[in-house]
């Protein structure tokens, strides 16, 4: 398809058509007409109606939508995409992170970095890591692209806060070695898919 | 001599204050109406279901910070809500609210002023509520609220015809332009209501009534989406606040005016005592404001001045004649 | 070494080469993709991965190791070869711990490469694991044997280029191979597998620590991530490093490198350098170039009054001193001060290579020397006079290696402090630790093995005769004495004569032709012998000279005996400049022989102090800080880029408050151009890399200059310099120190003190005080480098605030009196 059509921006002549609409009122008997029709029809008591309905099945009923936002919360979406977590092991404990760097790599907005080291168990330490929340665009690339679901979205989105610090230390979003024991396998954004297994090809580890 | 004057003014005073205190809650009630039809539950917070909230709005509104604008007329602009406000109550003084009752022995007749001339008195002192927004628009120095004010001058002028011709007829009927020659005229039970002699001039009243309250659908003259806030962009605070206790005490009025000259004023009905009846019907009436803003969408100013002139107006005259040739 | 011209076909395409090429090195300088994870390019094959797997004229080769022939057609991929390669690769991921993530390769690795590009994506071995620790070799290498493939990379470089061959393979104790591999596994795969299987690397010495010189070449070279020097373990991805070529700022050989910089943490966000890298098939680091990247000055921002006061101190000065660890534009700018202001310019070390080369250049009639490294590394018999070797520029010492180890060469180093490691590059290698001041003697030594002796005159003939003389000799020979036995078969009862071969020594007495020379040197008895194996069949000559013979009484008739050995031996000749520009330095300014009046202290002690060491009244730039170039040993203007950034003043500001300067100090690179040799080019042109045939794409090469050439004269050896008693102070750096730079970065952790060898050490006490004879001592702690030997102690230079070349002034050697403390 060639680009003509869209560059003609000789908008209005476009050959649109209407549909179910009745031709437009020419003559001034016509529109009286018109009026006449639609007051008699009625058309207007039925959006009367309608709200009168409502109020009524919102007020006996209880089909009030309203949920009283601080007080009440909806339930989020597990793939919803708030502010970060970051998980632990649940058998030991221990943080998930590795500190491979891939999230600070893939952020497109360039607000996470970490600083690691090599520990007294000659293992890759996290001796730093931060989330520069007033840059971050929850697009959850970090989330997606880590190989350890250590990083995941958690669900608290209240993100206003008096400090643009809060919530960016690695300790902030670790999860509370106390709070541990309620954590699940994490089955959101960025977790790997239930039929994974299906789709992986078996190295023959026998030992 | 003494006594009538201190019983007019204590009237005036009480009317002033319970209106205007009506006015408040009319604004919590239009929340509240307008919330449920739409399945939320309004304001909720401040007070039990949220009723103190026209409390924190009145506090919130005196509190604010008065603005005027640099390049307004500075007296006009500062004197306009006044007008606005002042018009609805004056209107007020001629509409008998409530039946005769007696207190402490002394019978008290619940209107500020029977005028012989009542319906008239009360039309016309609507009809100046046309200076406050015109002069609120045109004082500010801003556009916006230039076209309000020139949507307002057409707005009023054409439905007040309307108004005028529509109520004419029911005068006619009654041969009084007093309210309460309107009531007692229709003593008799729901049969003598004017309505039935009437329906049209009631529905077209009704409608012009619409017009004269700026209610939905005839909104235009502060139209958000399309004047911002029309004459009362440049506003704030209590003078801000004073356009809309006259809006909503100009509600009341009209909503006492049609149920005195349409259905019944405040005779009793059966066992319903005559002020529990007029409280149910100016009810009614100020519901069915609310109703129709939730329901309806607005008309365009063409359709407005179309509706008005050429279907309104000739339709009233039709009306009137039909009217005096049966009167004959 | 033939070079004639050839024509191969690889994958249809025709490559033009040289006989004895192989084929790999052909298809990379033809940009034809073999793979091969073990081959090195400038070091012998290891035939250790065996993937390089091609088919030469319908055989199976290995591509490192096949060399081509004329008309050669090769096939780089086949089902077949594919097949193996595949199996190859899974071999090699079998049990490799899967900790990418922390892998300090992060993804530049080349296991992970090959097994993608390969399309290796399913396992069929498998074989319990080992259990393999992580190892901490010395201060500087970490390996972490888990992760290793043990391709022996670093095996062969240690032991083809750096010499140290500190590293090896040993057991692994893994478990045997399945039986039914053998059968089903392709061939090669399974010969892999099983050394794989059965082996790791260990240091050589037989302890848990390696006994080298911490170049640290290992971990560059290293394929995945189990070689990495320790400061950098889990510090940084590779990715996130940002790479700034640039030349190394320590010593004369100038190598390409690459400072890889970083912010320095979450919330430090100036730059800092991480590490350093290089083109390892083509150029080898040493330690102090690996390790010792953090000597930036780092300063605050300018400091007005310091300027002022700076102004004011060149406005009064008489003269400016400073070393050669500065750039060419900087040695320009120096000059320009000297022009415009008459300020003499103080040089200790590139004076005394200065007045060398002219002198030199007199006798040869060449402004420079002929040869360069390269050239040595393509020699197969090699010289070093003067020079200590592995101190003075670790890439003479690489090139001396790997004439051995490479070209099956032969060697000679003469040189008054024993080395342990130079005997151990080859066994052709003869070590003559003379006397001090026998310099000249070696000279001779030289003209009278090499030189065509119809060249030279007769006064040097009969010079060079007088040294010899015959000898009778009673000598001890083995040889094979046939005895006749008669031996009685029991089973048949036959009684046979059977001849037996029996060996017997006998003395014997010869006349052996004693040479002077060589006994005077203090070279073995057996020297004429080996000698004539070791020059048999050898084709190219190269000479390393080095700074020992710039310092020296007799440096004038030094310089012209080597453009005289230069003349008549056909030898490639090599000088190793003292400092890191000193013949930059040497070329572009015109130096001064004695300070006077009011000092300028550049990087130098002085009344008035600039240094880009701190601690001096102005700060100036060090060398990663600053764009400019260098000449190296190669003689090449080489380019370097500033690898951070510096807020501060430097010499161009000076300059430019004095009207004389440029906008910028890299407008002085083609203001260069006015100098005779030196090229006029912008700084932005001078390229920086190597091709992928090897080929050194850098800055330009130095133009030699014809000069005229007077008659070589050359002065007999004078006995009365000889020193050969009492302690003997010898000016040279420990391995890794070069310069106030690579003192002051953290990983080069070489003390400043006295160097002694193990045997010295018994005699000498903890800490000693060391008394020159101007009366001006210093208190040195004594550390034992076990590759020294003799009697003489090393005093390194470094420190420019300890002028050390003020008190060894011209000489390179001096009596001193040692008291213990």
């Amino acid at each position: 398809m060639s680009l003509e059509k869209f560059k003609d921006r000789n908008i209005g002549n476009q050959n649109y058509t209407l549909i179910g609409h009745e031709a437009f009122p020419q003559t001034g008997g016509e529109k009286f007409e018109r009026v006449m029709k639609r007051m008699l029809k009625g058309e207007l008591f039925v959006g009367l109606w309608v709200t009168l309905r409502t109020m009524f099945q919102a007020l006996f009923k209880g089909e009030m939508h309203t949920t009283k936002y601080p007080f009440e919360k909806l339930p989020i979406s597990p793939r919803y995409r708030a502010i970060h977590e970051m998980l632990r092991l649940l058998e030991s404990g221990h943080y998930r992170c590795i500190g491979c760097g891939l999230c600070e790599q893939i952020c497109i907005s360039d607000c996470i970095r970490m600083d690691t080291r090599y520990d007294e168990n000659q293992r890759k330490e996290v001796s730093e890591y931060t989330i520069n929340f007033g840059r971050c665009i929850f697009c959850g690339y970090c989330a997606e692209v880590c190989p350890e679901l250590a990083i995941v979205h958690g669900s608290r989105y209240e993100t206003s806060s008096e400090q643009r610090a809060s919530f960016s230390l690695f300790e902030d979003m670790l999860t509370p070695i106390d709070t541990l024991k309620h954590q699940k396998e994490y089955p959101g954004f960025g977790a790997v898919s239930p039929n994974a297994d299906e789709n992986i090809k078996k190295t023959p580890l026998a030992y | 001599m003494d006594a009538l004057i201190i019983e007019t003014v204590v009237k005036a005073i009480v009317v002033l204050l319970v209106i205007s205190a009506l006015a408040g809650f009319g604004t919590y009630l239009e929340r509240k109406v307008l919330a449920f039809m739409q399945r939320r539950l309004g304001p909720m917070h401040v007070g039990p279901f949220g009723l103190l909230q026209i409390l924190a709005d009145g506090i919130k509104l005196f509190t604010k910070e008065d603005i005027v604008p640099q390049h307004a007329n500075r007296l006009i602009f500062m004197v306009a809500p006044a007008i606005t406000a002042a018009t609805a109550f004056i209107a007020l003084a001629a509409v008998p609210l409530f039946p005769e009752f007696t207190l402490f022995g002394y019978t008290i007749r619940p209107i500020v002023a029977d005028l012989n001339v009542g319906i008239l008195f009360v039309l016309g002192a609507m009809a100046s509520g046309l200076y406050g927004p015109l002069l609120a628009g045109m004082a500010q120095a801003n556009k916006w609220g230039i076209i309000g004010s020139a949507r307002t001058a057409i707005l009023f002028l054409s439905y007040e015809v309307v108004t005028g011709l529509s109520i004419l007829a029911p005068i006619m009927i009654v041969g009084s332009l007093s309210l309460i020659d309107f009531n007692n005229a229709q003593a008799g039970g729901i049969g003598d209501w004017m309505v039935w002699q009437q329906p049209v001039a009631f529905v077209l009243f009704l409608i012009a009534g619409f017009a004269e309250t700026n209610r939905t659908p005839f909104d235009l003259l502060e139209h958000e989406a399309e004047v911002i806030s029309g004459y009362a962009t440049e506003y704030s605070g209590m003078r801000w606040g004073m356009f809309f206790i006259g809006e909503y005490a100009n509600m009341i009025t009209i909503s006492f005016v049609a149920s005195l000259v349409f259905v019944g004023g405040f005779n009793p009905i059966g066992f319903i005592p005559g002020f529990l009846a007029i409280i149910l019907k100016v009810s009614f009436f100020f519901f069915l404001m609310l109703w129709v803003r939730a329901s309806w969408p607005h008309v365009r100013p063409d359709q407005l001045m179309w509706l008005c002139w050429k279907v309104l107006m000739p339709i009233t005259i039709v009306n009137i004649l039909i009217t005096g040739i049966v009167l004959l | 070494m033939s070079s004639k011209e050839i024509t191969v076909k690889i994958d249809g395409k025709e490559c033009k080469s040289v006989e004895g090429e192989y084929i790999l090195n052909v298809a990379r300088a033809n940009n034809i993709f073999i793979p091969a994870i073990c081959y090195l390019t400038r070091c012998s094959p290891t035939l250790a991965c065996r993937i390089c797997l091609v088919e030469a004229d319908g055989k199976r080769v290995y591509a490192c190791n096949a060399k081509v022939k004329d008309g050669m057609e090769v096939t780089v991929t086949n089902e077949e070869i594919l097949q193996e390669r595949r199996a190859i690769m899974k071999v090699y991921d079998v049990n490799h711990p899967l900790q990418c993530g922390v892998c300090d390769q992060s993804g530049e690795c080349e296991l992970q490469n090959y097994t993608l590009e390969l399309a290796v994506d399913s396992q069929s071995y498998a074989i319990p694991d080992t259990i393999r620790q992580n190892k901490n070799w010395s201060d500087v290498l970490h390996y972490d044997a888990g992760l290793c493939i043990v391709c022996e990379r670093c095996v062969t470089v240690c032991k083809d280029m750096i010499g140290d061959s500190a590293i090896k393979t040993g057991p692994r104790g893994g478990e045997a191979l399945p039986k039914e591999a053998k059968d089903t596994m392709p061939k090669d795969a399974y010969a892999m597998w099983n050394k794989l299987q059965k082996s790791i690397i260990v240091p050589s010495n037989g302890t848990d620590f390696t006994d080298c010189s911490d170049c640290g070449e290992c971990t560059a070279v290293c394929p995945v991530g189990a070689l990495v020097s320790r400061d950098f373990v889990y510090k940084s991805n590779a990715w996130e490093l940002k790479r700034i070529p640039a030349t190394c700022a320590h010593c004369s050989s100038g190598c390409q490198i690459y400072y890889e910089t970083k912010h320095t943490s979450i919330s430090d966000p100036t730059e800092k350098i991480y590490r350093v890298t290089n083109e390892w098939n083509y150029v080898s680091l040493c330690g102090a170039g690996r390790f010792g990247y953090d000597f930036e000055n780092r300063v605050q921002g300018k400091d007005e009054e310091a300027f002022a006061l700076a102004l004011k101190a060149f406005n009064t000065a008489q003269s400016i001193k400073f070393n050669s660890a500065i750039t060419n534009e900087e040695a320009f700018m120096l000059q320009r001060l000297k022009e415009k202001l008459g300020i003499k310019l103080i040089n200790h070390d590139a004076k005394a290579f200065k007045d060398f080369l002219t002198s030199y250049a007199k006798a040869s009639g060449k402004g420079l020397y002929g040869g360069d490294l390269k050239e040595v590394m393509k020699s197969d018999f090699v010289i070093s006079v003067g020079a200590s070797l592995r101190n003075d520029n670790p890439n003479a010492r690489y090139a001396f290696n790997h004439v051995q180890k490479m070209n099956k060469g032969a060697g000679l180093y003469f040189h008054p402090v024993g080395d342990t490691l130079v005997s151990t590059f080859g066994k052709s290698v003869e070590i003559f630790t003379h006397q001090v001041g026998q310099e000249e003697l070696a000279l001779y030594l030289i003209l009278d093995l090499f030189a065509n002796k119809e060249r030279l005159d007769d006064e040097t003939k009969e010079y060079l005769a007088s040294f010899h003389r015959h000898e009778k000799r009673i000598v001890k020979e083995k040889i094979m004495e046939e005895v006749s036995q008669s031996v009685t078969d029991k089973a048949t009862g036959e009684t046979k004569e059977v001849i037996k071969k029996v060996p017997k020594t006998i003395e014997k007495e010869i006349e052996v032709q004693i040479n002077g020379l060589v006994e005077m040197l203090g070279g073995n008895d057996t020297f004429y012998e080996n000698f004539e194996k070791m020059k048999s069949k050898k084709e190219s000559f190269s000479l390393i000279i080095g700074e020992d013979l710039y310092y020296h009484p007799h440096s004038h008739n030094l310089s012209r005996l080597v453009a005289l050995i230069e003349e008549v031996c056909g030898m490639s000749l090599v000088m190793i400049p003292p400092r890191t520009n000193s013949l930059g330095v040497a070329m572009i300014c015109d130096l001064d022989e004695e300070e006077s009046g009011y000092v300028i202290g550049y990087n130098e002690h002085g009344h008035f102090r600039l240094s880009s060491r701190g601690f001096s009244k102005l700060d100036i730039p060090a060398l990663n800080q600053q764009e400019g170039t260098f000449t190296n040993i190669n003689k090449r203007v080489v380019p370097t880029n500033a690898a951070l950034d510096y807020h501060g003043y430097e010499l161009n500001d000076i300059l430019n408050a004095l009207g004389i300067g440029m906008r910028q100090t890299i407008d002085f690179t083609p203001q260069l151009g006015r100098i005779e040799g030196f090229k006029s080019e912008n700084f932005d042109d001078l390229p920086n890399g190597y091709t992928n045939a090897g080929e050194e794409l850098r800055g330009y090469a130095l133009e030699v200059i014809e000069t005229n050439k007077e008659e070589i004269k050359v002065v007999k050896f004078d006995e009365s310099i000889v020193i050969n008693e009492g302690e003997i102070a010898y000016r040279c750096n420990p391995q890794r120190q070069f310069n106030d730079f690579t003192d002051r970065s953290s990983q080069i952790n070489e003390e400043f003190g006295a160097y002694v060898s193990p045997s010295k050490a018994k005699e000498l006490s903890e800490e000693i005080e060391v008394i020159f004879d101007q009366e001006q001592s210093f208190k040195l702690k004594v550390i034992v480098d076990d590759r020294m030997q003799g009697d003489i102690i090393a005093i390194p230079d470094y420190k420019s605030y300890q002028n050390i070349y003020g008190v060894f002034g011209r000489d390179r050697y001096k009596k001193v009196t040692i008291k213990k403390v």
